[in-house]
C-alpha cells in the first residue's frame, strides 16, 4: 500500500486547479440532494448519512482528475457513496440474499388481487403516500432498498444500478421485484390501518361474492 | 368494478398469458424487453381487463416512487458541511 494521500498525488497549476474546481462545482455538487437521499437509504440514519455524504464529496473532489468528462457524474458519485458506506459497515457486504423469483411472482399478483378486492386498487393514484413511502423505504431491507432507490427513486437504468452496486443486471432485476413487492405490502398495510379503502368497497374479511 | 370481474379464477391456476404479464410487467415498464416481447405483452394487456388493471396499478406505483424523488433533498446543514470540508481540501467556489 502506498503511504501517501490521493490529494498528494495531484499537484495542479493554480489556474488548472481553478478550472477543475469550477467543473466540480458545476458537475458534481448539483447531485448533493441525490447523493444524500441515496446515503440516507443506505444508512437509515440522518447523522450517518451526513457523514457518508461529506466523505463522498471529499473523495470525489480528491479524485476528480479520474472522473471522465461528460460521463454520468451521478452514477460515479453513487458508486463512491456506496463504497464509503460499505467501508464504514463491512458487514453489509456479506448480506445473504435469497430471492426466489417464482415466489415473488405469485406474491405480487396475490397482493394485487387483495388490493383489488378490498378497495385499494387505485391507492397509489388516490392517496398521498409520501409519508408512508418514506417509512416503507426506511424499513426495506438491504440490498433491496439501495436497488429500489437507484432505479425507482433516482431514475437510473438497470446498467447504472448494476455498476453502482457491483452486481449483474439480473440481480438488479430480481432485487427490484422483491423490493417493490415488499414496498407494496407495506403501503397496503398502511392503507388498511388508516382505513383508506375506496368507498363502497367490500368490507375486509367478508367473503367475496 | 371488482364485482364484475371473474376474480374467482384467481383461486385456480392463473392463465399463462396473465402469468407472463405478472412476470414481466416491470420489465415492460422498465423498458427491459425487446420490441417483440413488449408488443406481445401489450397486446394481451389490451385484451385482458384484469391485466390492464394490473398494469395501471403497477404503473401508478412506480410513478409514486418516482415522485418521491422531488419531495426531499439534503438539509441545508449538509450542504454547508460538505462545502466546508471541500474548502478545507482546497476547493474554491466560483462565487
Amino acid at each position: 500500500m502506498r503511504g501517501h494521500s490521493l490529494a498528494a498525488d495531484v499537484t495542479l497549476h493554480p489556474l488548472h486547479a481553478r478550472d477543475q474546481d469550477e467543473r466540480f462545482e458545476q458537475e458534481a455538487l448539483p447531485w448533493l440532494d441525490d447523493v444524500y437521499r441515496f446515503a440516507l437509504s443506505l444508512t437509515r440514519d440522518e447523522t450517518d448519512a451526513e457523514d457518508v455524504v461529506q466523505d463522498t464529496f471529499l473523495r470525489a473532489y480528491k479524485s476528480w482528475h479520474t472522473y471522465e468528462p461528460d460521463s454520468d457524474c451521478r452514477r460515479w458519485l453513487f458508486t463512491i457513496c456506496r463504497n464509503v458506506f460499505l467501508r464504514a459497515r463491512e458487514k453489509e457486504r456479506t448480506t445473504v440474499e435469497l430471492v426466489d423469483s417464482e415466489v415473488d411472482v405469485i406474491a405480487t399478483s396475490t397482493l394485487f388481487f387483495e388490493a383489488m378486492r378490498s378497495g385499494y386498487e387505485d391507492l397509489h393514484a388516490r392517496v398521498d403516500l409520501a409519508p408512508a413511502l418514506a417509512d416503507a423505504l426506511a424499513k426495506l431491507p438491504e440490498p433491496f432498498r439501495s436497488t429500489v432507490l437507484i432505479v425507482d427513486v433516482e431514475d437510473q437504468p438497470y446498467e447504472a444500478a448494476a455498476q453502482v452496486l457491483g452486481v449483474p443486471i439480473g440481480t438488479v432485476r430480481s432485487r427490484l421485484f422483491r423490493g417493490r413487492r415488499i414496498l407494496q405490502e407495506q403501503l397496503l398495510a398502511f392503507a388498511r390501518d388508516a382505513g383508506l379503502a375506496k368507498q363502497g368497497a367490500p368490507t375486509e374479511g367478508q367473503p367475496h361474492g | 368494478m371488482a364485482d364484475e370481474l371473474p376474480l374467482e379464477e384467481t383461486a385456480g391456476p392463473i392463465p399463462e398469458d396473465c402469468l407472463a404479464v405478472v412476470r414481466h410487467l416491470w420489465d415492460l415498464l422498465d423498458d427491459q424487453l425487446t420490441d417483440a416481447q413488449a408488443e406481445r405483452l401489450r397486446r394481451h394487456i389490451g385484451e385482458c381487463e384484469i391485466c390492464h388493471r394490473y398494469h395501471l396499478y403497477q404503473e401508478t406505483f412506480l410513478e409514486t416512487l418516482g415522485a418521491y424523488r422531488s419531495q426531499f433533498g439534503a438539509p441545508s446543514r449538509v450542504k454547508a458541511r460538505v462545502l466546508e470540508s471541500l474548502r478545507e481540501a482546497g476547493f474554491v467556489e466560483s462565487r
